[in-house]
């Protein structure tokens, strides 16, 4: 398989937007990634190519809203193809830049110029959480004013579909969203986008019951999904024919999270094992910082991460858990949960939601097939069913 | 499983281990709750380990080390079972002796440490920056263990029989014989509470796992047994430390070494492999153990992706 | 309307060789609006790498039709889909 490094740059701490979900707990408008920090990133990044082996690499933008930074961002995905063909690296040949945006600037002549020239090696995501209603119920404008963003956002939807036609776009759960989601996957999907990545948060925030209305609202998404046919062109994250299995301790012991075989750098030019050690990322723990520009990654520090496996971390009710497969884990809300300072101890807030969605996956697959069976389309679907990443960070 | 339990007498108590106690300002352990971790330790039946400061306790202090059965760790003075000792020199008596020198010392010392060794029964040698290794240290380390292996073999030919930590413990092992610090051992601090092991109480006092009113609460327990820590429960340098204390301040994890500190357990692993093997030459020598493998590596985190 | 009709199959070897020069030759377009002759050493090394990388996509494409013997059209012309190794032709 293909191996690939994720390299992130924290270009700003800044965004429009002060979702009510948004982990970046130490958001602020200070903290922008000055252009030496950047160069000094990637010169020491690609001048250590024997510590970076993979095939292939993505170099990640994040904010805050990485498009408040557009400047700085052209100028090192210019000093990025430029230095990765000066020094023929081998990254050269294989190479992406990706955006998670809000949307908000994506039709700013800017963003726009930017896309014209770096076209062919773009991944650009836009969040939209679904309807109206649900988007706006959290996506609001910081200020105070508790005005939503979703008209902004929508509004460059028919552009970025006809610039990135298999754009997807990613939906994240809280509690007050559950009695959204069927209306905002369906609304996503009118929309032109064909797949909706979609997950619970992993922090602990769901009420009693929470997983019954979950539950319900995969149901009734189920069925509309089938009734209404998108499975041949669609996809929804939450239905997964992966999900729900046990999984045996020694050959399925791989952890879940990519957090160590990634890399990020804020504006100060610390190294982190994902964003999500980087302080504005933690409630309560202190950052897990593994280097930086000037000395360079600490190896010891990553040691950890590359070594962590899914039963050290996990309690035994997960490790005999019949339902195991697709529970995911994100080593940061793990970290910042745990009881002491440390990324081996299991999360475990999302295991009722994941329980639920198990159950609602399985009546999602045993309805469609039984109905492709009674169709006798059911060869047909397997040979082009649309694949949906399990994409949970 | 919890078995012994580290009475720090005073705040100026000897270092034993990898740590520093920079701490000169003498402060003891109050009288009245040193009886309480006497209690304790006799209820939850952990064997103690007093650990003394240079100066000499007053008289009821003594006495009250007496109630029960126990070891002395002290600097190298007067009656002890382990004797501390922060350079290389001969000792008179029969006590094992923890030697704690930085590699340079050692490097420096290497004959001094030889002699020292012929007069006692039992050396450990603890290297206080093993963290700061390069591969340049490696390659002298390498060298000085093959030299210390040859003397200890030639006190096997002469019908002795040497123990030094460093080279003979893998000899005898065949399964993990770490520290244990936080699974098979806690520390009593003269504040009244416990901690993982001293380190913990002089890096930071607020680390505490508990107090005499309260007992043990050890969070994330698990992390401190073999079975937790994924490159260690591969690792057959069976005599290495493990010392979650480094482990915590190089790797931030108390389950994960550095890889200084693998490879210096490795090398000492080697230099045990070679010297059991030179022994035998001589004749029958611990014939119930198995030779010590031929290895690939030094650091068993290399050798993840065989792992099961 | 374009028309794909699935014409054969490559190795994975031979797909990972084809999809590593495609990828090139896009790095080195995307290069070539921002380097300028200013740059002369690296401008130099663009174009001749461009023209290298140009000829090497072109002779896969001529070696692996003349290993295959894939069906061909005048108004038509081949393209490989990286998923799953399958050369398609496609007409207009």
């Amino acid at each position: 398989m293909n191996s690939i490094k994720n390299i992130t740059f924290i270009v700003t701490k800044d965004c429009q937007l002060a979702c009510k979900y948004c982990y970046l707990v130490g958001k602020n408008s200070k903290e922008r990634m000055p252009w030496e920090v950047a160069k000094q990133a990637i010169d020491y990044i690609l001048g250590h190519e024997e510590d970076f082996r993979e095939e292939s690499v993505v170099w990640d933008f994040i904010g805050g809203e990485p498009f408040l930074e557009i400047e700085l961002i052209d100028k090192i995905c210019d000093y990025l193809k430029t230095e990765m063909f000066r020094r023929n690296h081998h990254w050269f040949n294989s190479y992406r830049f990706s955006f998670s945006t809000n949307g908000i600037n994506y039709d700013s002549p800017k963003v726009q110029e930017f896309i014209t020239k770096n076209h062919e090696h773009l991944s650009i995501g836009i969040t939209i959480d679904g309807t109206k209603r649900k988007h706006d119920l959290n996506r609001i404008y910081k200020g105070g004013a508790e005005r939503g963003s979703y008209d902004d956002v929508v509004r460059n939807i028919p552009l970025w579909l006809k610039q990135f036609p298999h754009g997807g776009t990613k939906v994240t759960i809280s509690s007050a969203d559950i009695p959204y989601i069927k209306e905002s996957v369906l609304h996503l999907f009118s929309l032109g986008i064909r797949e909706v990545h979609i997950n619970v948060v992993f922090e602990n925030v769901w009420k009693e019951d929470d997983d019954k209305l979950f539950g319900d609202q995969l149901i009734q998404l189920a069925d509309e999904i089938i009734d209404g046919g998108y499975y041949n062109d669609y996809s929804c994250s939450f239905f997964s024919e992966n999900i729900g299995k046990p999984l045996d301790r020694v050959l399925y012991n791989q952890n879940w999270c990519g957090a160590g075989m990634m890399l990020s750098v804020d504006a100060a030019g610390n190294f982190y094992p994902c964003t999500r050690f980087a302080a504005y990322s933690l409630r309560s723990k202190k950052p897990i910082i593994i280097g930086n520009v000037h000395d360079g990654i600490d190896k010891n520090k990553l040691r950890p991460f590359l070594t962590l496996d899914r039963t050290t971390q996990s309690r035994q009710e997960c490790i005999d858990c019949e339902v195991a497969s697709g529970c995911a884990w994100c080593q940061g809300e793990n970290y910042d949960a745990a009881d002491t300072a440390t990324i081996y101890q299991r999360a475990t807030a999302i295991c009722k939601m994941h329980k639920a969605r198990v159950r609602a996956n399985n009546y999602y697959w045993n309805k469609l097939y039984r109905k492709l069976e009674l169709e006798d389309m059911r060869e047909e679907f397997e040979k082009s069913k649309p694949k949906s990443n399990d994409l949970i960070c | 499983m919890l078995q012994y339990l580290i009475i720090l007498l005073d705040e100026t108590s000897t270092s034993f281990c990898h740590y520093e106690n920079t701490r000169k300002e003498r402060n003891l352990i109050p009288l009245d709750v040193l009886k309480k971790g006497i209690r304790y330790g006799m209820m939850e039946n952990l064997m103690i380990q007093f650990v003394f400061p240079k100066y000499d306790l007053p008289q009821e202090y003594k006495d009250e080390v007496e109630t029960i059965d126990h070891s002395k760790i002290k600097p190298i003075a007067d009656e002890a079972d382990v004797w501390v000792a922060d350079e290389p020199a001969k000792v008179d008596g029969n006590v094992p002796v923890v030697l704690r020198v930085s590699k340079e010392v050692l490097f420096e010392k290497e004959n001094e440490v030889v002699e020292m060794l012929k007069s006692v029964p039992r050396l450990n040698i603890v290297l206080t920056d093993v963290e700061t290794f390069t591969e340049n240290d490696f390659t002298r380390y390498k060298s000085l263990l093959e030299r210390v292996a040859a003397e200890v073999e030639r006190m096997y030919v002469d019908g002795k029989s040497p123990q030094i930590n460093l080279l003979t413990d893998r000899m005898m092992l065949s399964a993990m014989n770490n520290c244990g610090a936080g699974d098979m051992s806690v520390t009593l601090a003269p504040n009244g509470k416990f901690y993982v092991c001293p380190a913990f109480y002089y890096e930071n006092e607020e680390d505490s796992i508990g107090d005499l009113e309260h007992g043990l609460d050890i969070r994330n327990k698990q992390l401190y047994k073999l079975e937790y820590a994924p490159i260690c429960r591969h690792c057959d340098a069976y005599q290495c430390k493990r010392c979650v204390w480094l482990n915590r301040k190089t790797t931030l994890e108390v389950n994960t070494p550095s890889h200084e500190q693998c490879v210096v357990a490795h090398l000492e692993r080697n230099a045990s492999k070679e010297l059991l093997r030179n022994i035998r030459k001589h004749g029958t020598f611990l014939p119930e153990k198995e030779d010590i493998k031929e290895i690939d590596y030094l650091d068993p985190f290399d050798k993840r992706e065989t792992w099961q | 309307m374009a028309v794909k009709k699935l014409v054969g199959q490559v190795t994975p070897e031979e797909k990972n060789e084809i999809q590593t020069l495609f990828e090139r030759r896009n790095g080195l377009n995307e290069l070539a609006k921002i380097l300028t002759a200013d740059n002369a050493e690296l401008y130099e090394r663009l174009v001749k790498d461009l023209g290298e990388t140009g000829a090497k996509f072109q002779g896969w494409w001529d070696r692996m039709a003349e290993k295959y013997q894939w069906e061909s059209s005048e108004n038509g012309n081949w393209e490989i889909d990286f998923a799953t190794c399958e050369i398609y032709l496609v007409t207009v």
